[in-house]
């Protein structure tokens, strides 16, 4: 029996080290978007980009093994058995925006888009908000499973930002619409600035499935 | 002697296989269904412990059913024991709540107008006042621990998984005390008739003792625990537990309640240290483990604001506290007239 009780602890103590390193992963995966998007600003893609590029690969690399265990956990140890569905889609809405965050500088890498100085304060703006939606997200993901009442808090930060994100990129889109560059480069830039927009739009999407979550999970 | 004494005894332990059968999926089923114990362990669990309460704490409810209704004859209790089975049945496939405590004290009564005994309207009274008292009882324990469950988790901070863990431990703890509560209590409905004409005697091995009446129970135990391990399992899947739709920890703190009403209603220890120490204490007699479940739920209920309580379920137990008893009172009479006429056994003495 104290073997038995030894044993479901040390697995329950293993997945909650996983659980929590998975949601360190998309806090950094935030900050290192926000540091891709600033290098790529100030210098194009130089080499101090590609080595930020590739730090978030890594990021979303390890991301994905993370949440391959913890799905294999989840379902082989039968530790949480009627939240494991629960739990399983959180990690996976929460991956997605990991690998949005990769994409998006990715994209940057690839199509290297032509972006006039008079931007860069606007575009970091929402680059700014959209990866702090996401820290929020991770921050409301992980009180799920500590402490419910900060849940609704951080939830609400969440539709904030998202909400504040619609109305940068919308300005940030009609000013670049009304300037006189190129339609091929204004076309090019609202492309990326709707996928940066849409980060938070799955952040939000998130959200709206961990509230539920959370009123299955409350007592 | 011995062939037509376990001929008779047939009744009592049909009565137990099917309270094991039922009742262990107030203890259990959630845990099962909920996949946080399999069923092995949780059926084994309380097949030692639904023995082990009948054993050693069955002996005062039982007394207080043979205070109501000394049933004297072997014929005479085969009958009692049967007519409350077939009230069960007859009432449960009708749609109501019904409990084989109340079928049994219904059924007592029967035999004791039968028989022209009188029947001591004091211990009857405690016995429905019990009935009334066991599922409001189970309610202010469930919001009570509902409440500081909540406020402890909330100041706790447990992880999810670590809490799971806590709970998948709690059920198994609680399914062993609410098994033992149920031994405890409801053995008397099973064996509490026979007490009195039964021909055993006690046996002793190697300064081991069991009492006469210790070995009415072990076998009594041995029939609910054969109920828990040979059918339970198919009631837990397909009579559709409503405690299964619920949280582990809300499912805990139902079993929590019933389990430690059974206690109250059965614990001749308790009811001995409360009395010396001048409290009030609760009279021992068997109470339904379901409606302790029912009153556990609606309290829970009405702790998260009443939207939840299904009052249907409340006018059901009402009903069965007022039909049961009437109805397994006439089925007992009519058949032990056809018992000793037809039959021509002695039911009485």
């Amino acid at each position: 029996m104290f073997h038995v009780k030894l044993n479901l602890f040390s697995k329950a103590k293993a997945l909650e080290s996983k659980i929590d390193m998975f949601h360190d992963k998309v806090i950094d995966s935030a900050m290192t978007f926000k540091k891709s998007v600033r290098e790529y600003l100030n210098a194009g893609r130089s080499d101090e980009f590609k080595k930020v590029n590739k730090q978030l690969r890594q990021i979303e690399h390890d991301a994905d093994q993370l949440r391959r265990d913890i799905e294999n956990r989840l379902y082989s140890q039968n530790l949480i058995p009627d939240l494991r569905a629960n739990v399983l889609e959180m990690v996976e809405n929460l991956d997605r925006v990991i690998n949005r965050f990769d994409e998006v500088s990715y994209q940057f890498y690839i199509e290297q888009p032509e972006i006039p100085e008079i931007y860069f304060s606007r575009i970091t703006d929402l680059v700014e908000q959209v990866t702090d939606c996401a820290e929020n997200m991770s921050i409301a993901s992980r009180s799920f499973f500590r402490d419910l009442s900060l849940v609704r808090d951080y939830s609400q930060k969440v539709y904030f930002l998202e909400h504040e994100t619609d109305l940068t990129s919308g300005r940030l889109k009609k000013s670049i619409f009304d300037s006189d560059i190129p339609l091929a480069n204004k076309l090019q830039l609202s492309t990326i600035i709707d996928e940066i927009e849409n980060i938070a739009d799955l952040a939000e999407d998130s959200i709206d499935r961990l509230l539920i979550f959370t009123i299955k999970r409350d007592i | 002697m011995d062939a037509i004494f376990f001929l008779f005894l047939s009744s009592g332990l049909f009565l137990g296989w099917s309270l094991g059968a039922n009742d262990a999926a107030n203890i259990f089923g959630t845990a099962v269904g909920s996949r946080m114990i399999k069923f092995r362990t949780a059926a084994g669990i309380a097949s030692v412990f639904v023995i082990l309460g009948a054993v050693y704490a069955g002996g005062g409810t039982s007394q207080t059913l043979v205070s109501l209704g000394e049933i004297n004859a072997l014929a005479g209790a085969f009958m009692v024991a049967l007519s409350a089975a077939l009230t069960v049945y007859w009432l449960v496939s009708s749609g109501l709540l019904v409990s084989t405590s109340q079928a049994i004290v219904g059924a007592i009564i029967g035999w004791n107008i039968f028989a022209g005994k009188d029947t001591d309207w004091g211990i009857l009274s405690t016995i429905v006042s019990s009935w009334i008292s066991c599922p409001l009882l189970s309610g202010v324990i469930a919001v009570m621990t509902y409440f500081a469950i909540k406020h402890l988790l909330r100041h706790c901070r447990v992880h999810l998984v670590s809490q799971y863990s806590w709970v998948r431990i709690g059920l198994v703890v609680i399914a062993a005390f609410g098994a033992y509560a149920l031994g405890a209590n409801n053995i008397a409905n099973v064996m509490g008739v026979f007490v009195e004409s039964s021909p055993l005697h006690d046996w002793s091995f190697h300064g081991f003792t069991l009492s006469k009446v210790q070995i009415l129970f072990l076998i009594g135990g041995i029939s609910i625990a054969s109920g828990i391990v040979t059918y339970s399992h198919k009631t837990i899947q397909t009579v559709g537990n409503s405690l299964m739709k619920m949280t582990p920890i809300i499912a805990w703190i139902i079993v929590f309640s019933q389990s430690v009403v059974l206690f109250l209603f059965a614990s001749q220890g308790l009811k001995n240290f409360l009395e010396s120490w001048g409290m009030p204490s609760l009279p021992l007699v068997p109470v339904s483990s379901s409606q302790a479940v029912l009153g556990a739920f609606i309290g829970i209920g009405l702790a998260k604001g009443g939207r939840d309580v299904n009052w249907l379920a409340v006018l059901k137990i009402i009903a069965g506290w007022i039909v049961t008893p009437i109805v397994s009172a006439i089925v007992c009479f009519v058949s032990l007239f056809f018992l000793e006429n037809v039959f021509n056994q002695v039911v009485y003495h």
